[in-house]
This record gives C-alpha cells, structure tokens and sequence, in this order.
C-alpha cells in the first residue's frame, strides 16, 4: 500500500498543527507589538514606538518564515484569526514587561514543538527551527536589557526620556 | 461516485469498523470513504479536512441543545460530499477516521522500516 499522507507532506499532522498554532502566535506577538508601539506614540516615546514597531514587523516576517514552510512541506497553512490584543497599558514600565513576557511564551512554544519533533524524529523541521531557537536569543535578550533600564537609569526625573532614547539603542552581538 | 463505477479489488481496505470503511486506491491516490450510504471519494487534503471537521463536532453539546435536532450537517468548503448524521453515526464516523490516520501512521513506520531504510 502506498504511503499516500507521506508522499502529500513531509510533516506530520501534530507537527503542522503546532506550527499553525505557532503562526498564530507570531501574529498575535506582532499585532501586540503594534499596539505596544501605538501606546508609546501616544505618550510621547517615540524611540520606543519606532523600537515596537520593528519589532512587530519581525515577528510578521517570523509568521510568513513559519507560513511558507509549512506550505513548501505540503502542509495545510492556515491564516490565524487575531483577537484579545491588549491596547492600554498602566504604563510605561508595563509595556516593557509585557514585551519580555511575550517573547519568554514564544520561546518556551518553540522549544516545545522542537521536543516534539525530536520525539517524531522529525530532523528535518527541527533544522529549520534552529533558526527560530537563536533568533529567541536575541528577541529575549533585547527585551530583558530594556527592561533593565529601568533599573539602571531609574523612572524618576527624566529617566523614563533616557529610557526612551536607549531602547532603540540596544544591540545583541554573539560575540 | 458509484461503487459500480469503481473495481473494488483494486482497492486495499484501510480500516473497517460495522458502520462503515475506508479504502485507498493505489491506482488513482485517493481514497474511499464508505459510510452512511455514500461511497465517496476523497483525496489526502480532503480526508484530512474530513477527520478535522467530525473531530470539531461538540457531541455533548449537540446531544444536550433541547433547541436543535440531534442531527448535524458534516461538510467543508470544496467539499463534493454531505453526511447527516445523528450522534452516534458521528461517533462512529470519528472512530472511522482515527482508526484510518493511525493506519497511516503504522503504514508509513512499515514502508520505512521495508522500504526506505533498508541497507
């Protein structure tokens, strides 16, 4: 008997659920970055609204990396319904947290879809998630040292103006 | 289709339960689905569409609803074929289903280990 569903996708069914749901993820962390970017706009941190909406439109590029493999592995991909972005923010401090937050769930969302694929032996995702597990390290990183700011330069004063100034600033060097 | 129009020795029996079965033909890679008086044919994505579909269907809700018949109308868009089905008949069109996806998999271990991986 021929193996039809394999020679149709060289993923399987669970696998190509998780990354759907993965895409998913990616384009809720996208639309909350732009929402995170639209507050800071309008209290007057532009750094860090420019910052936001960089960063939503990498996990927009993330989404369509995740879309168009799933496609190129002859998996069903599905376009997320995106809902429940949070818009207001108690302040400035928060949106940054929420920012680390967000990026701790995706990674711990990759590594288990990786723990998955290991369990399948399915290597040949797992290849292409290596990329995704370093780009974590730096999305964590950036937004772990921007929330240090605030400890280091401290909310008092103009200290949340420095903080906007130096968020744009920060740089992830493996060296 | 018609089980007339297709030579049934020429398919292989995927999984069978008293309700119903499905088969695949090598021949034209597609397969059968034999159940609730239909004879339908299916392609991979279909099938697969298929199985999402019944698994999505909330039984407790459809049984306990006292505003709505106990039947529900099991389709999808592109989709050729359409089943009433009452809620056992969707309970055993689920385990149709499943039994057929876990065939798939045993099949796919079986053609790596013979075929595939064979030194």
């Amino acid at each position: 008997m021929k193996d039809l569903m394999r020679i149709k996708s060289l993923i399987s069914q669970d696998i190509e659920t998780l990354l759907n749901q993965q895409i998913k993820k990616e384009a809720h962390s996208s639309s909350l970055y732009l929402s995170m970017s639209s507050w800071c706009d309008q209290n007057g941190f532009d750094f860090s609204a420019d910052y936001f909406a960089k960063q939503a439109e990498e996990e927009r590029m993330h989404q369509l990396k995740l879309f168009k493999y799933v496609l190129d592995m002859g998996g069903n991909a599905i376009s997320p319904e995106v809902s429940g972005i949070k818009t207001d923010f108690a302040g400035f401090r928060e949106v940054f947290e929420d920012a680390l937050e967000a990026e701790i769930a995706i990674t711990q969302s990759f590594k288990n879809i990786y723990a998955k694929c290991q369990n399948e032996q399915d290597f040949v995702t797992m290849e292409f998630l290596n990329w995704f597990l370093k780009e974590q390290r730096e999305e964590e990183y950036k937004a772990r040292r921007a929330l240090e700011l605030f400890e280091v330069i401290g909310e008092e004063g103009t200290g949340r103006w420095e903080i906007d100034k130096h968020v744009n600033k920060i740089t992830y060097s493996e060296q | 289709m018609e089980k007339a129009c297709i030579n049934i020795n020429e398919l292989i029996n995927v999984f069978s339960i008293k309700q119903g079965s499905i088969y695949q033909s090598d021949k034209l890679n597609c397969f059968f689905v034999d159940f609730g008086g239909k004879f339908a044919r299916y392609n991979c994505l279909s099938l697969r569409k298929l199985k999402k579909v019944v698994e999505d269907i909330d039984i407790d809700a459809l049984l306990l609803n006292t505003h709505k018949a106990d039947f529900e109308v099991v389709t999808f868009n592109g989709c050729e074929h359409i089943y009433l089905l009452n809620a056992c008949e969707i309970v055993a069109l689920k385990e149709l289903l499943q039994g057929t996806f876990t065939m798939f998999k045993l099949n796919h271990l079986i053609s790596d280990c013979l075929h595939r991986l064979v030194v």
